[in-house]
């Protein structure tokens, strides 16, 4: 019997979760909403997301969420990115419905990641 | 059973006391009849409900026959605010109480407010305590009902009951005190205090949860808020649970009887909590940094959130905002009322400690803190931009 509010991915996230940083001179993305914040960067090789890293500030679920993204995406393509949905990450972590709104602050960021990734390649 | 747990959440509940337990397994085996009854065993039972009621008499200093039984603090707050106001509507339609009350009386208020009273909600300083000179200019020829809470349940405030009561008493203005916080933790003289009820609760002194009792002053009355029975004088009908009052007479006496020593344990592990937390950089206390209630601290600690602070702080059982309010999302309407942003709101945690606490929880709860803090704060992208 559990009365957690956390499922074991959150707990396993939100514990050790292995992206805290930041990739120094890789695309950043920064938001803040809804009283959450996330930072997040990117090393980028060709068109491959070789690291991600994130810092982040919120309740548990918002880190969990974020670490997941993390891990899900390293070692992806760019385009993949276009592949995120706020769906499957609340399931997999069992967010409650009215954290939805800090959830999406998630996908504002990864937008934003996204547009700062393709500033980057543009650049290059 | 969870064995590694840390719990410093005693103003949200408290572990029955042995002799409590022992005590009410024995009533409720041997005096489990219904204490209406017109036979032997229900006036056995009944003796069983006098007793509990002599010793909480001993507890405050009063008669026992000045007691109504209830399910606990919220019943006896409703019936208290509820019940004093319908009965005095006559003698004006003004209440006051305080923005830092538990939702039990706001609730209650807010319940009045929509039957048309027009309820003055005061606002605290910043140790959570009434400005008196605010509270004789909030008092109007109307005010009919006060109601201030004696320690703050989640800053540990203690209100000066006394004075409060005394300018209440010049005006023929029914005062009502939730002691829920203060009972069996600190000396409460019903007699000499200027108090016309006092609601409290058994299972914060280490009685049964269930059980709770409103104090009534002689010639006070209020109305009923349930009707069924002749049961204590049509105040509160219904069967009275005998094994739970037997535990909360208990638990009153044991409580009397350990208090001095309770109060000067709780005051040592504070002081300690204290002086290890004191080092964390941005770190503050909500509430009253002296004076106030031993057994509860809450501090505040820049830029952590709230929720996370807790979940990091595991095994250790300690509270955000209050026990009542923990699943909500908002940051505390009481820390809020002494003036702390939603963000400092937000990283606030409650110990709250207890007989049972031992100084090496006191140790490992320090030590935990301060590794979660720095743990989130490696995480946090840094202060808002």
């Amino acid at each position: 019997m559990s009365d957690s509010p956390y499922n074991p991915v959150v707990h396993d996230c939100f514990t050790n979760p292995i992206h805290v940083g930041d990739v120094i001179g890789g695309p950043t993305a920064y938001f803040e909403d809804q009283g959450m914040r996330i930072r997040l960067s990117a090393g980028i090789i060709d068109s491959s997301i070789v690291e991600l890293r994130f810092r982040a500030w919120g309740c548990p679920h918002i880190i969990a969420a974020v670490e997941l993204f993390c891990r899900q995406f390293e070692g992806r393509n760019v385009q993949d990115l276009e592949q995120f949905e706020t769906g499957p990450i609340m399931q997999d972590l069992a967010v409650p419905i009215e954290k939805t709104g800090r959830i999406l602050v998630l996908e504002d960021t990864i937008r934003s990641l996204k547009a700062a990734i393709n500033d980057h390649l543009t650049i290059k | 059973m969870i064995l590694d747990l840390i719990y410093l959440d005693y103003a949200a509940t408290t572990p029955l006391h042995p002799s409590v337990a022992e005590y009410m397994r024995k009533v409720q085996s041997e005096a489990y009849f219904n204490p209406a009854s017109n036979h032997a065993a229900g006036r056995l039972s009944l003796a069983v409900v006098h007793h509990a009621a002599i010793e909480l008499a001993q507890l405050f200093n009063v008669n026992p026959e000045r007691f109504i039984w209830t399910s606990g603090a919220t019943e006896s707050n409703n019936l208290a605010i509820l019940g004093a106001a319908k009965q005095r509507e006559h003698r004006g339609k003004h209440l006051i109480t305080m923005r830092t009350e538990h939702k039990a009386v706001v609730d209650a208020f807010l319940f009045l407010e929509k039957q048309g009273f027009e309820v003055t909600w005061l606002a605290p300083n910043l140790d959570g305590q009434l400005p008196l000179d605010l509270f004789e200019a909030a008092l109007r020829d109307d005010t009919q009902l006060v109601s201030i809470m004696h320690i703050n349940n989640e800053i540990g405030t203690i209100q000066d009951i006394e004075k409060i009561g005394s300018i209440c008493r010049k005006r023929d203005i029914t005062f009502h005190v939730d002691g829920a916080q203060a009972t069996g933790k600190i000396a409460v003289d019903l007699a000499a205090l200027p108090v016309d009820l006092y609601s409290m609760t058994a299972h914060k002194f280490y009685g049964p949860k269930g059980a709770g009792s409103l104090y009534v002053a002689e010639d006070v009355l209020i109305e009923p808020l349930m009707f069924g029975g002749n049961q204590q004088h049509r105040m509160r009908p219904g069967t009275l649970a005998v094994d739970l009052i037997a535990g909360l007479g208990k638990a009153a006496s044991v409580a009397q009887r350990k208090m001095t020593d309770d109060l000067k344990h709780l005051s040592s592990l504070k002081k300690q909590l204290m002086q290890g937390l004191q080092g964390i950089d941005g770190l503050h206390i909500n509430g009253p940094s002296k004076d106030g209630y031993p057994g509860i601290l809450n501090v505040g600690v820049e830029d952590i959130e709230g929720e996370s602070l807790l979940k990091a702080l595991e095994p250790l059982c300690v509270a955000t905002g209050s026990a009542c309010n923990s699943q909500s999302l908002e940051p505390s309407y009481v820390l809020r009322a002494i003036g702390r942003s939603d963000i400092e709101a937000q990283s606030a945690i409650r110990f709250s400690l207890g007989r049972m606490t031992t100084s090496d929880e006191i140790d490992k709860a320090v030590s935990l803190y301060c590794r979660a803090v720095k743990r989130l704060r490696s995480i946090s992208p840094g202060p808002i931009l």
